[in-house]
């Protein structure tokens, strides 16, 4: 019962959401930081409160490659008021949780506490965006966690081409790495500091939360160091993306196993239903179900998995095969086959099956409460709405469908790569 | 107790005012200047609190410090002074590690506090 009433409630907010394009609860204060909350059930003692930095990676340039996964790091690290050590302990004496994350495109400070603990936990976040100290003794210590970080992603072969599909697609931009390389130009406290004074602008940053409303968080919000920023260049006024398209292959002729993402570029709001569509996984553990591309895999002995990733204002939709060495050759080929000959020309049951499945797996991610500030997130940054799926029309997605997968794709392998072929040898 | 006098003596401006010509004289009469020290070189590094500042002086602050304590010690074993112009001029002799012993103090402070903290249930 009460469940049932804090979902009609998200989704009431939701639906206004995305019909308007705008979120009812998004405010902005007088230096233009914004700010979006969602009450959620009123009962419920849980809150979260979430810095989120339009400033990820995809805003790196040369000089600063590799600088956003260090501003990741320096999370609620040593400040002008609190030491790390403070903040840490009296997190631990609220019950609270402090994460880290960082995407393409934002980084993203997240607490999760008490109601009542919300307004300390603002002026956390405040004191993060506004004086920590990044002082060399600190980053010779986050820099070892930097690095572990970047080689536990070289070691996984799916991080790794995953991120080769985005270098592919986008070269500069949203293909940059979200992890620092050793040979990252960042190599001191001061310069993470100059990075994160670009980063710092009130234009860039949104305060979202749950378990409060909009106006009291706007309120704490102006109360905290955060009013003092100032106002930088708008996340809009920044570089478009541009899906270029080419190939990145990574040979490792003596794995196992090897792995070919092939990805094509799509608008924001139609990828996860696409990426639906392509369907290559199998929603049963023991049976084909009716996509294509999951019988294929199925009947032939491979995996191979469908992503999308949006953007503000790019994204990409693929599939991801892996395969024995041997056999990824053929894999590739048959896979790309079944995409130009039964994806691109979709019946309409598959695009009511592809439809159906997509408006679960949204509903399943926003019934977390990182999806909620993900959603909030992109909401108050202008980052587009959420996949609206409610009005989906099957004529125009199977158009969309046609036009997305006839296009020339990208492609990142790693493993056996002298055999796969090349992307403009796939026939696209 | 004592601590406490020496403080409220520290903070009096008449008595700063009144040791200060002796102070000069004071260091100079004690001879590291003349080694090329600071006062810092001088601490006692075998605490803690002292080891964790200097392990986060950056690498030229410290090379700078063991380039100065090995010529102090060569000159010591040698019985010899640097020549006039190579004495730590007073605007040289600089507290770099003062501050820095501060900071380490104030934390190892903040954690003994938490550590013997009491909570209270309201």
């Amino acid at each position: 019962m009460l469940c049932s009433k804090a979902l009609s409630k998200l989704t009431a907010v939701r639906a206004y959401a995305s019909a308007s394009g705008v979120a009812p609860t998004v405010l902005s204060t007088a230096n233009g930081i914004k700010v979006a909350a969602i009450e959620g059930q009123p009962d419920s003692p849980l809150a979260s409160i979430s810095l989120v930095i339009n400033h990820g990676s995809r805003f790196e340039t040369a000089l600063t490659s590799g600088a956003a996964h260090y501003l990741k790091a320096f999370g609620f690290r040593n400040t002008q008021e609190r030491t790390s050590f403070r903040t840490v302990r009296e997190a631990e004496l609220n019950g609270a949780t402090l994460t880290a994350s960082a995407t393409r495109e934002n980084i993203t400070y997240t607490v999760q506490c008490f109601r009542d603990a919300l307004p300390y936990f603002v002026d956390i976040l405040g004191d993060i965006a506004a004086a920590t100290k990044f002082s060399e003794h600190e980053f010779r210590d986050i820099a070892k966690l930097v690095k572990f970080e970047s080689l536990g992603a070289r070691e996984n072969p799916v991080a790794r081409v995953l991120d080769g599909v985005h270098q592919a697609a986008f070269r500069g931009g949203l293909g940059n790495s979200l992890y620092a390389l050793d040979s990252s130009p960042v190599q001191t406290g001061d310069a993470v500091r100059e990075y994160a004074a670009s980063a710092m602008q009130s234009g860039r940053l949104a305060v979202v939360a749950t378990g409060v409303d909009a106006p009291t968080l706007a309120a704490l919000v102006a109360e905290s160091k955060l009013a003092g920023l100032t106002s930088g260049t708008a996340a809009a006024a920044d570089a478009k993306a541009k899906f270029t398209g080419g190939g990145h292959q990574i040979y490792e002729s003596a794995a196992p196993v090897s792995y070919y993402a092939l990805a094509f570029g799509s608008e924001p709001s139609s990828a996860p239903v696409l990426a639906s569509l392509l369907g290559a996984q199998r929603r049963l553990k023991w049976g084909a179900g009716a996509s294509p591309l999951a019988k294929l895999a199925f009947a032939e002995g491979f995996s191979a998995e469908s992503f999308s990733f949006s953007y503000s204002d790019a994204a990409l939709v693929g599939v991801l095969v892996s395969a024995p060495s041997a056999q990824i050759q053929a894999a590739v080929e048959k896979v790309a086959e079944v995409v130009k000959s039964s994806v691109a020309k979709a019946e309409p049951e598959a695009v009511a099956r592809a439809v159906a499945a997509a408006r679960l797996d949204v509903a399943e991610a926003q019934a977390t409460q990182q999806g909620v500030i993900r959603e909030l997130s992109m909401l108050a940054l202008g980052q587009g709405p959420a996949a609206s799926l409610e009005s989906v029309d099957g004529a125009a997605l199977s158009q969309v469908a046609a036009k997305v997968f006839s296009a020339k794709p990208v492609a990142a392998s790693i493993g056996l790569s002298q055999t796969t072929a090349y992307v403009d040898t796939l026939g696209f | 107790m004592l601590e406490g006098v020496a403080r409220a003596f520290q903070a009096n401006s008449a008595f700063r005012a009144l040791c200060r010509p002796l102070s000069n004289t004071w260091v100079n009469l004690s001879g590291y200047r003349r080694l090329g020290l600071r006062y810092d070189d001088l601490l006692r590094e075998e605490t803690p609190i002292i080891q964790e500042a200097i392990s986060r002086l950056n690498r030229e602050e410290i090379d700078l410090r063991n380039y100065r304590h090995r010529r102090a010690f060569q000159l010591s074993l040698s019985h010899q002074e640097l020549a006039g112009p190579q004495w730590t001029k007073p605007e040289d002799d600089i507290k770099y590690l003062q501050p820095l012993i501060e900071e380490v103090s104030q934390e190892h402070a903040e954690r003994d506090a938490f550590n013997s903290m009491t909570s209270v249930r309201k």
